[in-house]
């Protein structure tokens, strides 16, 4: 309970204020604070808009200094993933069956005619959730992640 | 329509040898647009005659496309080592 809903509470237990107007103003008060609460939340979601994919590999500290070590940093701008999901939009038709028929054989039934441009900014905005983090058996560290 | 990158910075390293390079995309971009307006008017003629078939919308956009993944290129980095290569690339 705030300040505010205190004092009406108050003017109204002192009888100096009749119940409808206290209802009124408790109203007013509650949706001013949830307008500001939705304020600070859309902030804060733009806040964390994330900005870039990144995948990294770091090698096995123990085995850090060995010949068979890869090191991987990589950056990927998140507009670059926009982009780059638009264009399966403009996959012929022909070309569009064979990458189906391709997926499935891998096992994913995915149809990527379904890809439409108001599902991109919804797929991307998920990947802001995604963390991926294995070690593998020769110690390496393999992170994907979005900041 | 995001801004253009500016500078692309590649570095590739092999054993003893290796080299670096700083790509001025700045300077090559009035460049292209040059070659792009020379080019226009047989991509404006392939355009239309492709219109039919639908290929030519498809021509236009993956044009358009194009740009916007260029666009998109600032800030990729890709770095990649071990003992003996070394492959960098980095798009500011």
């Amino acid at each position: 309970m705030t300040e505010n809903q205190k004092k009406i509470l108050e003017m109204l237990a002192e009888k100096k204020m009749s119940v409808d107007d206290a209802y009124r103003l408790l109203n007013v008060i509650d949706s001013a604070e949830s307008g500001q609460e939705s304020t600070h939340k859309a902030e804060t979601a733009v806040k964390a808009k994330p900005k870039y994919l990144r995948v990294t590999v770091l090698p096995d500290p123990a085995n850090e200094h060995s010949q068979n070590v890869d090191r991987v940093n990589v950056r990927v701008p998140m507009s670059l993933i926009r982009a780059g999901i638009k264009l399966t939009s403009l996959i012929p038709p022909e070309a569009r069956d064979k990458v189906n028929g391709a997926l499935r054989e891998k096992g994913i039934d995915f149809d990527v005619r379904n890809v439409k441009p108001e599902d991109i900014e919804e797929l991307v905005e998920a990947l802001s959730d995604l963390e991926v983090d294995v070690v593998s058996s020769k110690g390496e560290k393999v992170k994907v992640f979005v900041e | 329509m995001k801004r253009p990158p500016v500078l692309m910075r590649v570095k590739i390293k092999g054993g003893d040898r290796g080299f670096g390079l700083w790509l001025p995309l700045f300077l090559l971009l009035p460049l292209a647009l040059v070659v792009f307006i020379i080019l226009s008017p047989l991509i404006l003629i392939a355009v239309i005659v492709l219109w039919p078939s639908g290929w030519g919308k498809r021509a236009l956009l993956v044009l358009q496309a194009a740009l916007e993944i260029f666009c998109s290129m600032r800030g990729l980095k890709v770095a990649v080592q071990n003992r003996q290569q070394y492959v960098f690339i980095s798009v500011v």
